[in-house]
Parts: C-alpha cells; sequence; structure tokens
C-alpha cells in the first residue's frame, strides 16, 4: 500500500510540474540554506581554529592585570610581583608546567636611516621563539648570550624588516628604538618567518630584543609584563592552568583573582568556538524558519491540490478506495515534494558551501548531523503540513466529492 | 433465483438548514441475480438518492438494505469500501475517469485498491479493454478518446473486479443518440453475458432495453413493472 501510495502520489506530481517545482522550492531553500550556513560556520571556525592551535596549544600567558582606575596602569605593588623569580616559581610548583618565559613589552618608535615605524618591542629570553613554535626566516634569534650580556641586538617581525629596510638585507644593519624620549641602537640579528595576524594581534609587525636590555636598560623595572608558561603537552595545559592560578593565588595572596589573568590557547580557542557556534545557530535558526515557512506552502498547494481533485477523491473512493488509501496517497505527495526538495536542497547547499569555501579559503565541512537534521526536518514538515490537507482528502464523503464540479 | 440484494422500507432524510427534505420515504424492492432493471423518474423523485445509496455511497436514514446477505445498515467506512470495490461496478454519466493517467490505470484502479499483484492487474485490465473493443486506445488518456470510447472505458472499468451489480447512472446523457445505441447494446449484451445490471434513467427509450422498470415519484415507488 505504501508503494501504491508513492506511485500515485509521483503520477500526479509529474503530471504537474511547474507547481510541484514552485511548492518545492521553500524546501529546496529551506535545507540549502541550512547546509550552506552551518558548512561556512564550521568551516571557518576550523580555519581559525587551526591557526590558533599553531601558536601553540601547551601555552598559557600569565599576565599582570591592571587595576581599575589607574589608566590602563596595573596597581604597582603587585604588578611589582611579577618578577623573574616568580617565573622560576611557577616551574618550580607547578608539575606541569615545562617552561615559563618571561616577556616585557617596550612600546617605542624604531628608526631606520630616515623610516620611523611605531612598533610593539618585546623583551624576552632565547627560548621564546622555541617555545612559540616560531622560527626565524634569516640570521638568528636571541641568544642565550644576548640576553645574559644585554647585546643591543634586535630581531625583526617580516613586515617590520620590509617596513624599515623595504628590500635591502636588515641583517648587521642599525636600528634606532626611540622610548621614554631615548634613544637606543641596536643591531638587526634575525629577521623572523611570516606569521599573519593572531588574537594578540598581528605578530610580523613585531620585534624582540634580550629581556634584560628591556628591563635594566630601557625600563629599569624589576618586573615583566607576562609570563608565559609552557605545559608538558597539550593534554596537561588544562592542568597547568589549575596549576598556576592556585599557584597564583596563594603567591599574590589573591583569591578574587584581581591581580593577574591567565588566558591559555584552549580558553581562547573556547572563545572563538562559541562565537562562531552561536553566528552558526542563529543563522541556522533564520534556515529553519524558511524551511518552517517552505512547510506552509507545501500545505497550502496539497489544500489547493484536495479541493482541485475533490472530484478524483469522489472517484477513487466509488471505486473502492478506502479512508487511508486516499490519506496515504495525499500524504506520500506532501512527502515526495519536501523528500524530493530536500534532496535537491541538499546538493544546491552543497554547492553554495563549496563555492564559499574556495573564496573564504576554509576547509569544506558539510558536518552530516546538518544533512541529516535538515533533511530530517524537511521530511518532517512534510509529514506535518501534509496530515491536514491528507486528512481533510480522506474525510470526504464520496457523493459529495463526485457531485463536486 | 437468488436474491442479489433487498430493500425494505428505505428512507432517507436531508437536512438542508432548518429545512428537512424527504428524498425516499419508504421504498421495498428486491433485485434477483441476472436481472435488468431500469429505475426511472424526473428529476426529484428520489431515484439519484437511491442510486447513491445502492452504490454504498451514502447511508439511508431508514429501512434495511441488504446486498450480499449484508446489511449494509451497519458496514462501516472501510467495509462500504470493500462492498463498492467488490460488489459494484459504477457507470456514471460524466464517465468519471481519471484525467491525467491512460485508459489501462484508470481500468487497473479498482484492481490497485482489490490488493491484486501488478502484473496480473495489467493483465486483466487488458483484457477488459479489449473486450469492450478499445484494445488499441491502452496507453491514451481519457482527454485523446471520443465520448463513446469514454463511456467503452468506464464499463471495462466497472467490469474488472466481476461486481454483483453493474450501476449505471444515465450512461447515455452525455452521449449522442448514435454512440449512446452503441453503449446500451454493450450493457444488453453484459446483461445476456449474466451480469445482474440497475440502469438509472429519466429517457423512457433507454430504461426500455430493461426487463424490469421501477417507476419512482416523489420518493416513493409509483409502479414496479415487468416488461418485454
Amino acid at each position: 500500500m505504501i508503494l501504491q501510495g508513492l506511485k500515485i502520489a509521483l503520477e500526479s506530481l509529474w503530471a504537474n510540474k511547474m507547481r510541484t517545482f514552485l511548492s518545492m522550492l521553500g524546501i529546496v531553500i529551506g535545507v540549502g540554506a541550512v547546509i550552506a550556513i552551518v558548512s561556512v560556520g564550521t568551516g571557518s571556525t576550523r580555519q581559525v581554529t587551526t591557526r590558533i592551535a599553531d601558536l601553540g596549544s601547551n601555552m598559557i600567558t600569565v599576565y599582570s592585570r591592571s587595576s581599575r582606575g589607574q589608566a590602563g596602569r596595573a596597581s604597582t605593588s603587585s604588578q611589582e610581583e611579577f618578577t623573574l623569580e616568580l617565573g622560576d616559581y611557577m616551574e618550580e610548583f607547578c608539575p606541569s608546567v615545562r617552561k615559563v618565559i618571561p616577556t616585557k613589552q617596550i612600546a617605542g618608535t624604531l628608526i631606520s636611516d630616515d623610516v620611523n615605524v611605531s612598533a610593539t618591542t618585546i623583551g624576552t629570553i632565547s627560548d621564546y621563539a622555541q617555545v612559540n613554535n616560531y622560527e626565524v626566516a634569516r640570521g638568528v634569534f636571541l641568544g642565550q648570550d644576548d640576553v645574559t650580556d644585554r647585546r643591543q641586538v634586535i630581531v625583526l617581525g617580516a613586515q617590520l624588516a620590509t617596513d624599515l629596510f623595504e628590500n635591502r638585507n636588515p641583517i648587521g644593519q642599525k636600528v634606532k628604538m626611540n622610548y621614554n624620549g631615548r634613544i637606543y641602537a641596536f643591531q638587526v640579528i634575525g629577521i623572523m618567518e611570516e606569521k599573519g595576524g593572531s588574537m594578540a594581534g598581528n605578530l610580523d609587525e613585531q620585534a624582540y630584543i634580550p629581556l634584560s636590555v628591556a628591563m635594566d636598560r630601557l625600563t629599569n623595572h624589576n618586573y615583566v609584563d607576562s609570563l608565559i608558561a609552557q605545559a608538558y603537552s597539550s593534554e596537561k595545559a588544562s592542568n597547568a592552568v589549575k596549576e598556576l592560578e592556585y599557584f597564583m593565588i596563594t603567591f599574590l595572596d589573591d583569591p578574587d583573582k584581581e591581580n593577574f589573568r591567565i588566558i591559555s590557547q584552549d580558553e581562547i580557542l573556547d572563545t572563538v568556538s562559541s562565537v562562531t557556534a552561536t553566528m552558526s545557530l542563529m543563522l541556522g535558526g533564520i534556515a529553519a524558519i524558511s524551511l518552517l515557512v517552505g512547510g506552509i506552502g507545501i500545505m497550502n498547494i496539497m489544500l489547493v491540490s484536495v479541493t482541485e481533485r475533490t472530484r478524483e477523491i469522489g472517484i477513487r473512493k466509488a471505486l473502492g478506495a478506502k479512508n487511508r488509501n486516499i490519506l496515504f496517497q495525499f500524504l506520500m505527495e506532501s512527502l515526495s515534494l519536501s523528500s524530493v526538495g530536500g534532496m535537491i536542497g541538499i546538493s544546491f547547499g552543497w554547492g553554495i558551501a563549496y563555492s564559499l569555501s574556495k573564496v573564504g579559503d576554509w576547509p569544506l565541512v558539510i558536518p552530516t548531523i546538518s544533512v541529516v537534521l535538515a533533511f530530517g526536518f524537511a521530511l518532517f514538515i512534510g509529514i506535518f503540513f501534509g496530515l491536514y490537507p491528507a486528512m481533510k482528502a480522506a474525510k470526504l464523503n464520496p457523493v459529495d466529492a463526485l457531485r463536486y464540479e | 433465483m437468488s436474491k442479489v440484494m433487498q430493500i425494505e422500507k428505505m428512507s432517507k432524510t436531508y437536512h438542508l438548514g432548518k429545512v428537512k427534505v424527504e428524498a425516499l420515504r419508504g421504498v421495498s424492492f428486491e433485485i434477483n441475480e441476472g436481472e435488468f432493471v431500469s429505475i426511472m423518474g424526473p428529476s426529484g423523485s428520489g431515484k439519484s438518492t437511491l442510486m447513491h445509496i445502492i452504490g454504498c455511497l451514502d447511508y439511508a436514514t431508514g429501512g434495511k438494505y441488504f446486498l450480499a446477505d449484508q446489511d449494509v445498515n451497519n458496514l462501516n467506512d472501510n467495509q462500504l469500501a470493500l462492498f463498492r470495490n467488490k460488489k459494484i461496478g459504477f457507470v456514471f454519466q460524466q464517465f468519471n475517469l481519471l484525467p491525467r493517467v491512460t485508459n489501462l490505470r484508470n481500468v487497473e484502479l479498482p484492481l490497485v485498491y482489490a490488493g491484486i499483484p501488478v502484473r496480473d492487474r495489467k493483465k486483466i485490465a487488458i483484457k477488459a479493454l479489449q473486450d469492450v473493443g478499445l484494445g488499441d486506445r491502452i496507453g491514451h488518456r481519457p482527454n485523446e478518446i471520443s465520448g463513446g470510447q469514454k463511456q467503452r472505458v468506464a464499463i471495462a472499468r466497472a467490469l474488472v473486479n466481476h461486481p454483483s451489480i453493474i450501476l449505471a447512472d444515465e450512461p447515455t446523457g452525455n452521449l449522442d443518440s448514435k454512440t449512446g445505441l452503441d453503449i446500451m447494446n454493450i450493457i444488453k449484451k453484459l446483461h445476456e453475458e449474466g451480469n445482474t445490471i440497475i440502469l438509472v434513467t429519466h429517457e423512457p427509450e433507454v430504461a426500455r432495453y430493461a426487463k424490469r422498470i421501477i417507476h419512482l415519484k416523489d420518493g416513493l415507488i409509483d409502479k414496479d413493472e415487468v416488461v418485454a
């Protein structure tokens, strides 16, 4: 009976090709939109998350946090706690932490011949590059001797090197830094590889100098801005976060975590994922509404179809069709409409997702769940919105239906 | 001869708003197997109502109707559908063929609802079309053939399930007189082959093909006469 109903349904859909196509369109667009949107959402998220993961998923940064009302300045007391010794203690007391890299940010202007570029210069130690999974393209990164001997050497980000020296080879050249009204001279020893943008800004526009120079010569501070802790592995990262948090709370006697902030790559990933997930959910919801509208379109067409074919229903009943035969016939019709529409919608959505992934240069990801959900929802809509017209058809009185003009 | 159907004091009352319309007011008769009966009467005499009830398309509001020894008034929707399928073969004035499917498919329909397997029903339907002289119109659609041919398709469709009664409602009403004659000759032949036929008409010339004529007037039997 199911097969029979399906055959009759397909016959009558085929007989009204244009109408069939138009009533399917709502479902096609709805399913296509759901699939395309979810695919774009997942694809672009994956693109961003791979970039972040490239930066090292076992990195945890501990910042000293500015207190409120001091114009961005950290309250001196807690800021001063961020000493090199603090880093040593972290290594000692947090078993999941392998290495702690202190960094001090210097906001100064870099000058080469006539070009002035204001850049973020980071004072750090030689392990910084290796821990961050970051390599030099030319020359060398800061060496241990550079730090211990307070040599005034500098390593430039790729973009920064181009800005300062254009096409000339910067290695061995002098760069001056204007910091707090004083001029310091640095020798360029290395150029970093290109890394592109990140959550922390464009790495290619940063420069690196020995931490000792930044602390003792430039600022004369005996504290740093942040301590980058490297966990033994990405699996140990969440343990490391807990250990560091406990350590910092105890060390600073700061149970409310007011004077420090710990950011892990996981946390950044979570933020990115949740933002894009919310976006996808919202857009997917809009697409689902269009599916619903498509369903109402199907119901509309089916109701017209029932009225228009009242006589046919009468004839079928006179020839022995039971109510459930008629119910099935019309239900199958709306179900065929929505399922064929759903299938066209899937390929349509795939096409859009494919072209957008080419344009946006992210991987083409079509989650099975989105296909299953969109198609399932389409089928559900076919049944739900087909049921009322089908029941109406099935309940027609044969005499009245036969007399209908 | 055995009884095919029996009607006892059948009445049918419609309620059109507050107006009560008594279409049938106690009609009784019985029809034996192999009979050819005409039901005649002017419009408004209740003959359409009677036909619908005999055809199991409608319920009587009073009296009894036995078809194949079953009290039809006690049947539910599904059983009525089964009776329409197995016991009754309809031939309508407006042919009532499905316009968008082929003649073959039209004739197949009662077999579809009877649950006959695809291969058998195709064979049966083709045979039925050949019997009414339309073996070369199997793949045509009803709008591609003449009125007389349409009515022959309808007759083929009425016959495929070997019904107990062939119920013809003004079968010549939409045909010219010559084609009408052809159709009546086919119906006559069906009677001669042993089928039970009930013919509803208001035309005396058509009614005269039957062996018995039941005259209806104002919802009552006016005269039940055996002719020829």
